[in-house]
C-alpha cells in the first residue's frame, strides 16, 4: 500500500508540475498583448463536422484583425449542450460573445436569454452598416432569425434543408432507375415497397432526431402547420387532417415493413452499409455520407405532395451576440461580418454542407461557384432555398417540454400504437395545456 | 479432494462464453480504430479490417494535444482517488474506533450522500465553484469530489472485520489512535483499500458529465471530453478517429488494473490463507 | 470504545465537511428551488409553493417513471449482482485453473467509458446491419427494434450497463470469495454437499458484507449509469420509455430548463432512496455476518 501511495503521489506531483507548466505557458502567450480585445466564439462543430473549418476561419480572422483575438469554444451535444453551457455561464455572470444558436431555440433564446440586439449594435456602434442586413439577405432568410414578436435577435448563418438521399445500387437491384428518383410522397411509398419486395432491403427512413424538423417539413408540405395563432395566442396547429394525412404516409410505410423506425445512428449506419434504400435527412450529412459509403450517394429534392407547395424548415443556426461591453460588441460585430463574408461562407459551406444564407455566394467565383457546379447533391439542396421557412419553435417557459411531447408522439405513431390522427389530437391537447 | 472433471468442463464453457461476450465489442472497438471511413459499416460478422491503417491514430497524434489530455485526466483521477481514500479511511476509522452520540445517524447521513445523483447537485455546485474562481481548472473538478459516502461505508465494513482482540492489544499498550490505525488496521485492510482505489480511479478517469460542465477550454479537457469532439449529432461522427481516442482512453486504466491485480494476488498470498 | 469526541471529530472532519458542503448544501438549495419556477438564467424566480409537487404527483408520467425505475433495478440486480456472485463463486472455488485469466478478461470492459460502450452496442445491435442481426437472420429471426420498444429498451440499456459493470462487481466478490476459509469448503465437499447448498450455507454468510455492498452499488450506481446511454441513444424515449427517476431530473433541469420541477423530482428521488436506505439498515444489515 505504501509503495502504491508513493507511486501515486509521485505521479500526482509530476502531473501537476507538467500541467502547471503547460497552463503557465498558455497564460503567458495570451497576456503578451494586453491591447487586444478578446472575444469568445461558441459553436457546436465537432472535429468530424466543421471543427477544422471553424479553426481555419478563426485563424484567418485573427490574422487579418490584429487588434482582436477570437477564442473558439466547442460545445458537445449540439445546441442543447450549447444552451445548457450558455445558461450555466450566464448564471455565473460570464457570457461568451458570439454564439451559434440553433433555430429551434429561437423563441426560447429570444424570451429568456439576455442577448445584444444586432440592429441596435449597428445603429449605435457601426452606423455605416445600416443597410447591411437588407442588402445581403433575402427577406425569407432574414426572417429565420426573427422571433415571433418581430425581434431580429441574430443573423442567419448555417442553413440546412432536408433532402432525400438514396442508394443507386439498391435502386438498380430493385429494377428502379437511379436517374428517376421519386418526386412525390406517393412515389416514395411505391419505391419503398418495390425495394422491399424485390430485394428484401428496407426501403425508407426519415430522421428521428431529438427534434421535429423533418416531420415539420412533411406536415407543412401537405398544408398542415405545427403552430397556429388563434386569438393572438400561439397554439398547437397540427391536429388537422392535412397534418395527420402526411404523418400517416410515414406511419403506413413503417407498418407495412417498408419503412424503418429506429434511432438515427442505427438507420444511418444501416444506410451506409447498404441496408436501406432511401434516407430523408439534412444536407449537413452530405460530406459524411459521401465519405463513409461504399456506394455513390445520390440525392434528390425533398418529396412533395401532389399539387401542394413544399415548405422546408431551415435547420442549422443563427449567430447571436451576447457581449454587454461596447468594445466587445464592436469586435463581435466585426467577427460576425467576417463569418458572413462570401469567402468565409464558401469555406464554411464546403466544410459542413450547410447552405450559405447570403445572396450571391453560389454565383460568386470567390464563393461557391465551382464547388456547386461539381457537387450534384449540393445543387439539389440549393435549389430548395426559395422554399425555406422558419423552424417552428414553441414559445414560453414550457416550450422545450412541448417539443418533447411532439417527439414522443412520433414514437407513438410510428410504433403503431395509435393512428396519426388520434395521436396528434392528444398531443395537441397536452401541448396546449403547456403553452 | 475429488475433482469432478465433467463439471469443470461445463463451467469452463460457461465462463468462456461470458468472456467472449465481454470482449467481442472491444474487438470491434480495436478494429474500427484501424479502419478507413468507408470500411466501418460493412455488414459482416468479421470485425477485422481488410486493410488496417493507422491513419486514425496519426490524426489523433497530430491534431490533439494527447499528452496534455492524458496528464489532465491523470491529475484529476489520481487526486480524487487519493483524497477519497484518505478521507474514507479516516472517517471509517472514527466510526469503528470511537463511540459517540448519534453515531449511526451521522453514518447514515454520510452514506446517503452517495445516493444523490449528480444531476441533483450539479447546478448549485457549478455556481459555487464558479464563485470560487475555479472554473476551467482541474481543481474545480476535484474539489467537490474529495470524499465519498461509499468509501466511508466500505472502509467501515472492512474495518469491522478485524478481530477485536487486535484492537484491544493496541489500546492496552497505550498506543495512540493514529498508531493503531496505521500499524494495525491499515495493513489488514490493504486489499479493500486497493479495490476501492481502483474503482475510484477508473470512475474518475471515465467521468464525463461533471468535467464537461467545469472544463471549457480545450487544453483543460480530459480524455472523455476529447472523445466527444468526434461524435456529433448534426454532421455525423468520425467513428474511426473516435475509436482511436477511445482505445487510448481505455489503455491506462486497463494497465493499472493489470499491474495492480498482481499486487492484490501477492497480498493475498502474503497475508496467508486464513484459518 | 473511546469517548474522546474531539479526536473522533478530527478524523471525521475532512469527509464530513466535504460531503456537507458539496452534497447536502446543494440538496438544500434544491429543496428551496423546488418551491419556485425558474429557468436557471432569468434573474427572477417565481415562488409557486407546492405547485411543482402537485403537478409531479398528478402527472401520468410519474407511474411510468416509477415502473421503469423498478424494471431497471430488476435487470441490473440480475446482471450485476446475482450473476457475478454466482460466477465469482465458480471461479474462486470450483475451478482450479485459469481463475486469474477469467478475472482479468471479464474485467476489461469496466475500463472502457460507458459512452464508448453505448456506441459499440448501437452498431452491434443494429437491426438491419449489425453483427447480431446477421446471426439472427441466419436462424430466420428478424431483429427487434431494440431501442424503440418500451420494455425492450430498458432491458437493453440495462444489459449495456451490465456489460460494463459486471467485471467490477466480479472482482469485488471474487476478493470476498478468496477470504472464505478453504477448510470450511473442503469439509463441506467431503460431506458431498451440493454446490447450491455450499453456496447458500457457507459462501453467502461469509461473503455477506461485500455482497451487501455490491448490491447497494448495483442499484444506486446502476440507476445513475443510465444517464449516459439514455442521453446518447434514446434521450428518454421512446415516448418516455427509457427514462427513470435519475434521468428525469436531468431532463427537466438541463433539457427543458425547468429548474423548479427538476428539483421537485430530485427531492422525490431522495425520499425514495432514503426509504431504501432505511430498509437496508433495518433489514439487510442485521443479516450480515461480521467478525467484530
Amino acid at each position: 500500500m505504501k509503495k502504491i501511495t508513493q507511486l501515486v503521489a509521485l505521479l500526482c506531483i509530476g502531473a501537476f508540475t507538467i500541467a502547471a507548466l503547460g497552463c503557465g505557458n498558455s497564460q503567458n502567450a495570451s497576456s503578451k498583448t494586453p491591447s487586444k480585445v478578446m472575444i469568445e466564439y461558441w459553436h457546436v462543430n465537432a472535429e468530424s463536422f466543421g471543427g477544422p473549418s471553424v479553426k481555419q476561419l478563426v485563424e484567418q480572422f485573427n490574422k487579418e484583425n490584429p487588434d482582436i483575438e477570437v477564442v473558439e469554444k466547442y460545445n458537445p451535444d449540439m445546441y442543447k449542450g450549447l444552451t445548457q453551457n450558455l445558461q450555466a455561464a450566464m448564471a455565473s455572470g460570464k457570457n461568451p460573445d458570439v454564439v451559434q444558436m440553433g433555430y429551434s431555440y429561437l423563441n426560447y433564446a429570444g424570451e429568456n436569454l439576455k442577448y445584444a440586439s444586432i440592429p441596435d449594435i449597428i445603429t449605435k456602434l457601426s452606423p455605416e452598416d445600416n443597410t447591411y442586413l437588407q442588402d445581403n439577405f433575402l427577406p425569407n432568410v432574414l426572417a429565420l432569425a426573427t422571433t415571433d414578436d418581430g425581434k431580429q435577435i441574430g443573423l442567419p448563418y448555417s442553413v440546412s434543408v432536408p433532402v432525400l438521399y438514396y442508394n443507386p445500387d439498391v435502386f438498380k437491384q430493385a429494377g428502379l432507375d437511379p436517374n428517376q428518383p421519386p418526386r412525390t410522397w406517393q412515389q416514395v411509398t411505391q419505391y419503398a415497397k418495390t425495394i422491399k419486395e424485390k430485394t428484401g432491403i428496407m426501403g425508407f427512413f426519415m430522421q428521428e432526431y431529438a427534434d421535429n424538423w423533418a416531420q415539420q417539413a412533411l406536415i407543412e408540405s401537405n398544408g398542415g402547420q405545427i403552430l397556429a395563432k388563434k386569438d393572438g395566442r400561439t397554439m398547437a396547429g397540427f391536429d388537422t387532417p392535412e397534418a395527420s394525412e402526411a404523418y400517416q404516409v410515414l406511419a403506413d410505410m413503417v407498418k407495412n415493413g417498408d419503412g424503418l423506425h429506429a434511432t438515427n445512428e442505427e438507420a444511418f449506419q444501416a444506410f451506409l452499409s447498404g441496408k436501406i434504400g432511401m434516407v430523408c435527412t439534412t444536407i449537413g450529412k452530405r460530406d459524411n455520407f459521401e465519405k463513409s459509403a461504399k456506394f455513390t450517394v445520390m440525392a434528390t429534392q425533398f418529396p412533395s405532395f401532389e399539387g401542394k407547395t413544399r415548405k422546408l424548415p431551415a435547420g442549422g443556426n443563427l449567430l447571436m451576440i451576447f457581449s454587454q461591453d461596447p468594445d466587445k460588441q464592436k469586435a463581435a460585430w466585426r467577427f460576425v461580418k467576417f463569418l458572413e463574408s462570401p469567402g468565409a461562407l464558401a469555406l464554411w459551406s464546403k466544410g459542413t454542407g450547410y447552405l450559405p444564407p447570403r445572396k450571391g455566394v453560389t454565383e460568386d467565383p470567390q464563393g461557391l461557384k465551382d464547388f456547386a457546379e461539381q457537387n450534384k447533391n449540393m445543387q439539389v439542396a440549393m435549389s430548395q432555398m426559395p422554399e425555406v421557412v422558419k423552424w417552428a419553435s414553441f414559445p414560453g417557459a414550457n416550450g422545450l417540454q412541448a417539443e418533447q411531447a411532439l417527439i414522443d408522439v412520433r414514437d407513438i405513431i410510428l410504433s403503431g400504437k395509435q393512428s396519426a390522427a388520434d395521436a396528434l389530437k392528444q398531443a395537441a391537447a397536452k401541448i396546449n395545456s403547456m403553452l | 479432494m475429488k475433482i469432478n472433471s465433467y463439471r469443470d468442463w461445463y463451467w469452463h464453457i460457461l465462463l468462456l462464453f461470458a468472456v467472449v461476450i465481454q470482449l467481442w465489442p472491444l474487438l470491434f472497438m480495436l478494429s474500427t480504430s484501424f479502419k478507413t471511413m468507408d470500411q466501418i459499416f460493412l455488414s459482416t460478422l468479421n470485425p477485422l479490417p481488410a486493410k488496417p491503417v493507422i491513419d486514425n491514430y496519426l490524426y489523433v497524434l497530430k491534431n490533439l494535444p494527447l499528452i496534455q489530455y492524458i496528464v489532465n485526466t491523470l491529475l484529476i483521477a489520481s487526486s480524487i482517488t487519493l483524497a477519497k481514500i484518505i478521507t474514507s479511511i479516516l472517517a471509517g476509522f472514527a466510526f469503528v474506533y470511537y463511540d459517540f452520540s448519534h453515531k449511526e445517524k451521522l453514518f447514515n447521513t454520510l452514506l446517503l450522500t452517495f445516493f444523490i445523483p449528480i444531476t441533483v447537485v450539479m447546478m448549485p455546485n457549478y455556481l459555487f465553484i464558479s464563485k470560487l474562481g475555479l472554473l476551467n481548472t482541474p481543481w474545480g473538478v476535484i474539489l467537490p469530489q474529495l470524499a465519498d459516502g461509499m468509501g466511508i461505508f466500505l472502509m467501515r465494513q472492512s474495518m469491522r472485520n478485524i478481530p477485536k482482540p487486535l484492537l484491544e492489544a493496541g489500546r492496552l499498550e497505550n498506543a495512540s489512535p493514529w498508531v493503531i490505525l496505521t500499524r494495525i488496521i491499515l495493513p489488514l485492510i490493504k486489499p479493500s483499500v486497493i479495490a476501492m482505489g481502483i474503482v475510484f480511479f477508473i470512475n474518475s478517469w471515465n467521468d464525463y458529465f461533471w468535467p464537461l460542465l467545469i472544463l471549457h477550454d480545450k487544453p483543460t479537457y480530459t480524455l472523455p471530453l476529447a472523445l466527444q469532439m468526434f461524435i456529433s449529432a448534426e454532421g455525423g461522427s468520425e467513428w474511426g478517429i473516435a475509436m482511436a481516442v477511445a482505445m487510448l482512453t481505455a489503455l491506462p486504466p486497463l494497465l493499472l488494473y493489470l499491474t495492480c491485480q498482481r499486487f492484490i494476488m501477492n497480498t493475498f498470498m502474503q497475508s496467508g490463507v486464513k484459518g | 470504545m473511546n469517548r474522546f469526541t474531539w479526536q473522533s471529530a478530527l478524523f471525521l472532519a475532512p469527509a464530513t465537511i466535504t460531503l456537507l458542503l458539496f452534497a447536502y448544501w446543494p440538496l438544500l438549495q434544491d429543496v428551496w428551488l423546488s418551491f419556485h419556477s425558474w429557468n436557471m438564467v432569468s434573474p427572477t424566480m417565481k415562488f409557486v409553493g407546492l405547485q411543482n409537487y402537485l403537478q409531479l404527483l398528478s402527472s401520468d408520467e410519474l407511474i411510468k417513471i416509477l415502473l421503469n425505475t423498478v424494471l431497471y433495478i430488476l435487470v441490473l440486480v440480475c446482471v450485476n449482482f446475482i450473476l457475478p456472485y454466482l460466477l465469482s463463486f465458480i471461479i474462486a472455488h470450483r475451478l482450479n485453473r485459469f481463475s486469474f485469466f477469467y478475472r482479468s478478461a471479464l474485467f476489461i470492459p469496466s475500463t472502457v467509458s460507458l459512452a464508448v460502450a453505448s456506441i459499440l452496442f448501437l452498431w452491434i445491435l443494429n437491426p438491419l446491419a449489425g453483427p447480431l442481426n446477421i446471426i439472427l437472420s441466419a436462424i430466420g429471426l428478424e431483429s427487434p427494434r431494440w431501442f424503440k420498444e418500451s420494455g425492450l429498451v430498458i432491458i437493453i440499456i440495462g444489459l449495456i450497463i451490465g456489460w460494463k459493470v459486471f467485471g467490477y462487481n466480479l472482482i469485488l466478490l471474487a476478493a470476498a470469495m478468496v477470504d472464505v476459509p478453504k477448510e470450511l469448503i473442503e469439509a463441506a465437499r467431503l460431506e458431498n454437499v451440493s454446490n447450491w447448498q455450499l453456496f447458500r450455507r457457507i459462501i453467502v454468510p461469509m461473503t455477506s458484507s461485500t455482497a451487501l455492498y455490491v448490491f447497494v452499488i448495483t442499484v444506486v450506481f446502476g440507476l445513475q449509469y443510465v444517464l449516459v446511454p439514455v442521453n446518447m441513444l434514446t434521450q428518454g424515449g421512446p415516448d418516455q420509455g427509457s427514462t427513470n427517476l435519475v434521468y428525469i431530473v436531468y431532463q427537466y433541469g438541463f433539457v427543458f430548463f425547468q429548474t423548479g420541477k427538476a428539483s421537485a423530482f430530485a427531492i422525490l428521488t431522495m425520499l425514495i432512496y432514503a426509504l431504501f436506505l432505511i430498509v437496508k439498515t433495518k433489514v439487510l444489515d442485521k443479516k450480515v455476518h461480521y467478525e467484530n
